[in-house]
């Protein structure tokens, strides 16, 4: 004895193919949004990124992206699940099924498969987590910053996508339910879902779509800000908008047209290409997400040779082993005391020189912020610099220039690919402890390389130094000295170095070199609470000098070339782990869309090939036409989304200093070798995909 | 059995709309095999499909074993199609994850749990149309004709007051397609079946008691078998094949053969 129950289970039974795929899309979108929310609350990761920061922005950016491709890719699977199941209710409704009969098992099998799905998905998510980051622990660098914490709160995130996964499903079994049309079901012999087939023109429309939102979007907040003097809304990332459109179009026009050989062949690849035309809709929209993940992947991939490569060129071009400044009312090791520690190293030091430098007020215009809104004002002591004389710079750098009297320089690069950093607008420096100035004005850079980079060092003229240098204490003073080793350093010695560094500094010096003691003492004057002070500063502590924000951020930190070279990936572990896990997660998304979007389309097309098969085509041809549709599934988001992202990371570069420097040339040449792999990889799972395909097809 | 008068159904299409039943008249008594041909366009599927309750019509009554199905909600219609009717469609629409028995007890399981003598029943009609061997077989693992003799099982299960056939033999090469005629002769003889069969195929028509020939959504002509219903096969086909080449000439056309 049958009942209606049992009727379902066993259609259900007989459904499981696309069960699973169901079933397997949801646990993957559950999957990734978990690991994803995971990763950026855990507070391994928070207390490295600094908040506010681009890094975590761009984190966020591309949690936005993987999102939105989970949420596609839930949408995708439902409606494919609902398309199959529709026939079979159209079935059971024509033999005089009524919808309220056929709701509950539907709706128990929804709530069933999306739930499960689900939960498993978000089980999963925890040992995904923890099997690759530790993968990352044990193959490529460990730290103890890399302990991996989670934060459970995470799972509030993968709540709210459970609650929407299976809400949505509902919704869709509803939906389904309530349009199913038995005339439609009986009469229905291949249903497909062609697109509209726009002109010639969408594709390089849509090509100046992407470049036109992409310069847009970049250059609008800046635009906004000369025009308001405020700091614009999200809003105004509507402005990307273009890209998207664009995207779509040049998606729809290589689905439609493609984009070589239709003029002169027209009948070439013709079956394979009216079928994907026939899929379209949701051809389309699988490759728009799949661009997307694939864009970024490349995104967060990029950061790593972006920042490793110009770290290792700079690290390699210094002029000097060693380089490090103090305060003078710090007892910091001599020429003596290095040269004897080096000596229980098995080492000799050379090439030893210092100069000494001034810690002084300067003035600038600077933004004031109310709200959004900001304005520009001039402030007297605005913030600190370190001051050498010209002939204090010429003995240390051996690099000869001229500053008159009231006049300065700004030391930068060769290249002046910094110059963003520091202000010009300075027009008289301060003597912190006799409130004397004196007048300047800025007269250009000095370059070198090796002093450049924040907070920055200022070069008067010989005169001016002795006129404000008068009656400064030995905190205002400082000095920099620098030191080669005499053959092949060693990594012991400069670690040894590094620390008896650490250790000579006083408590006063326990900060990042954003922390600036001309700005808190303006801020005491004034009786403000400067926000140095406040909690929203993150503090550094000598207690632990191997941690990344120590190295990065401390404001005394010497340049050690060994050590710079070798601990590289250990001060920035946790930065390269999670970009390199986002790209992990976001090219894993892509690759199963298309391998899921693929195997799709052979099971909608299969009584194509029947027929091809039966007019006699050989298994050669049907081989080629199953290639150009897998092979449009992989290549189009690959080269879409890879080079958009190529594209935007050189504009990018660009942007920041009107250049390229060297180190930015090395990073995209690595950027490309990367992009490569990620290319190879695409193939592997192409040339699978085409197995697999063939395989169910019967080839 | 079958009561339809003054039949009118119109589709829109943007803002015209098109007649495609002109008021058709016509009537099924009990146990009667009628078919229904037609050129492309008269209407045989349109008025096949207002029987069905598939689409509402919008003037005119069909008068089912004396139930009107004008008006009536989406709960009663499914009833309706559930217990006094049978559908036999081109393409089968067979469950592939059911077996052919399981197959023909669907339309019983719709209606309530199947007891021991609707499955004795589905053995019966199992025999009755020569598919008992395969009754534990899948669709996918069964011929055309024996799908659509499971089909023509199906329709049975429920002991329906008339068979909806729906172009039965469409998919179907001429011997399968004479073994589902005859499947439906056998329903009539030995069930006492009421079939209403819309068709292409003068062949599978020359089996019924009656040919109502429909054109522009009216019923144009009515043919009976002479004889008390025992013309032959043969000459009854070709009277057929004659009146449909006057209809056919009437307008300058020639669609059916």
């Amino acid at each position: 004895m049958m009942t209606m129950n049992q009727l379902d289970r066993k259609l259900q039974k007989a459904d499981r193919k696309q069960s699973l795929l169901y079933l397997f899309c949801n646990f993957i979108s559950l999957l990734l949004i978990t690991a994803y929310a995971a990763m950026m609350f855990s507070p391994t990761v928070l207390e490295v990124l600094p908040e506010g920061g681009d890094s975590r922005k761009q984190m966020t950016m591309i949690f936005v992206l993987a999102l939105f491709g989970c949420v596609v890719f839930t949408v995708y699977a439902s409606s494919l699940f609902f398309r199959k199941k529709s026939r079979q209710l159209g079935t059971l409704m024509a033999l005089g099924a009524s919808r309220k009969r056929l709701a509950p098992g539907l709706f128990r099998e929804v709530l069933a498969l999306s739930s499960c799905s689900s939960l498993l998905g978000i089980a999963a998510g925890f040992p995904f987590v923890f099997l690759l980051w530790n993968g990352f622990r044990l193959f490529i660098v460990e730290s103890d910053e890399m302990h991996l914490r989670l934060d459970f709160r995470c799972l509030l995130l993968s709540a709210v996508f459970f609650v929407i996964v299976v809400a949505f499903s509902c919704l869709t079994a509803y939906r389904y339910l309530k349009r199913t049309n038995i005339i439609d079901v009986v009469q229905e012999e291949h249903k497909n879902e062609p697109v509209r087939e726009p002109g010639r023109w969408c594709g390089p429309v849509g090509i100046v779509l992407i470049f036109a939102g992409a310069v847009c979007g970049y250059e609008a907040p800046a635009v906004y800000m000369e025009l308001f003097s405020a700091y614009p809304t999200g809003l105004l990332n509507l402005l990307y908008a273009p890209v998207f459109v664009g995207l779509y179009m040049v998606i729809l026009h290589t689905v439609v047209h493609g984009w070589i050989g239709k003029r002169k062949h027209p009948y070439k690849n013709i079956i394979s290409r009216s079928m994907m035309k026939f899929q379209g809709k949701q051809t389309v929209n699988n490759l728009l997400v799949s661009t997307v993940l694939i864009a970024g992947s490349a995104f967060a991939i990029f950061y790593i040779p972006m920042l490793g490569v110009g770290q290792m060129l700079d690290v390699n071009s210094r002029p000097f082993d060693y380089c490090y400044h103090y305060r003078m009312d710090q007892t910091i090791p001599g020429q003596e005391e290095i040269a004897e520690l080096a000596s229980q190293h098995g080492l000799s030091i050379k090439d030893f020189r210092d100069c000494p430098y001034l810690i002084l007020g300067m003035d600038a215009i600077v933004r004031r912020e109310e709200g959004r809104r900001f304005h520009e004002e001039h402030v007297d002591l605005s913030h600190s610099v370190k001051v050498f004389s010209e002939s204090g710079f010429y003995a240390l750098t051996g690099e000869k220039i001229s500053v008159a009297a009231g006049e300065y320089r700004i030391v930068s690069t060769s290249n002046e690919s910094d110059i963003y950093l520091y202000t010009d607008t300075g027009t008289f420096l301060t003597n912190m402890v006799t409130r004397d100035t004196i007048d300047v004005k800025f007269a250009g850079y000095a370059h070198y390389d090796f002093l450049a980079g924040p907070p920055g060092y200022l070069v008067i003229s010989n005169t001016d130094y002795e006129t404000i240098a008068h009656g400064l204490t030995p905190d205002w003073l400082g000095t920099t000295a620098f030191f080669n080793i005499d053959g092949e350093d060693s990594y012991a010695f400069a670690q040894d170095f590094f620390y008896t560094l650490v250790s000579s500094f006083g408590p006063e010096c326990e900060h990042g070199y954003y922390y600036d003691r001309v700005e808190k003492y303006a801020a005491d004057e004034a009786g403000e609470v400067y926000w140095g002070d406040t909690p929203r500063l993150s503090k550094l502590s000598f207690d632990n000098p191997d941690a990344s924000d120590f190295r990065i951020y401390w404001a005394y930190m010497p340049k050690i070339r060994i050590l710079d070279r070798n601990d590289f990936l250990r001060s920035f572990a946790v930065y390269l782990m999670m970009f390199l896990f986002i790209s992990i997660i976001c090219t894993l998304a892509a690759l199963i869309i298309s391998y899921t979007r693929c195997m799709t389309i052979a099971l909608n097309n299969r009584y194509v090939f029947d027929d091809l098969r039966r007019l006699g085509a050989p298994p050669s041809f049907l081989v080629r036409e199953v290639k150009s549709q897998v092979g449009t599934v992989f290549r189009m988001p690959s080269i879409v989304g890879m080079t958009m992202m190529y594209l935007l990371y050189a504009l990018l570069m660009l942007g920041n200093d009107g250049q390229l420097v060297s180190g930015e040339i090395g990073g995209l040449a690595v950027c490309l070798v990367i992009l490569l792999l990620i290319a190879g990889i695409f193939y592997v799972v192409y040339r699978y995909t085409v197995r697999k395909m063939c395989g169910e097809l019967g080839i | 059995m079958l009561h339809i008068k003054n039949l009118h159904k119109s589709y829109r299409s943007g803002n015209k709309s098109y007649s495609v039943l002109k008021g058709v008249d016509l009537s099924v008594a009990g146990q009667e095999f009628v078919a229904v041909m037609g050129p492309s366009g008269s209407g045989k599927s349109t008025l096949l499909n207002c029987i069905s309750c598939y689409v509402p019509f919008e003037e005119g009554t069909i008068s089912l074993g004396g139930q009107n199905l004008k008006g009536l909600d989406e709960d009663a219609l499914a009833k309706v199609r559930n217990e006094k009717l049978g559908f036999v469609f081109q393409d089968f629409m067979l469950l592939d994850g059911l077996t052919v028995r399981e197959n023909i007890l669907v339309p019983r399981i719709i209606r309530d749990k199947v007891e021991p003598k609707a499955e004795q029943l589905a053995d019966s009609l199992l025999s009755l149309f020569g598919i008992a061997h395969i009754a534990g077989k899948y669709p996918a693992e069964i011929s055309g004709g024996e799908r659509q003799r499971t089909a023509v099982a199906r329709s049975l299960i429920n002991q329906p007051l008339i068979i909806l056939a729906d172009e039965p033999t469409g998919n179907l090469d001429s011997k399968s397609s004479r073994t589902v005629i005859e499947a439906f002769e056998n329903a009539r003889r030995q069930l006492g079946a009421t079939i209403f069969m819309v068709t292409h195929d003068s062949f599978a028509a020359s089996f019924c008691d009656r040919v109502i020939l429909l054109k522009d959504g009216t019923v144009y002509d009515s043919l009976a078998r002479n004889a008390g219903g025992n013309e032959s096969r043969g000459i009854f086909q070709d009277r057929l094949l004659a009146a449909i080449k006057q209809m056919s000439t009437m307008d300058g056309r020639s669609d059916e053969q």
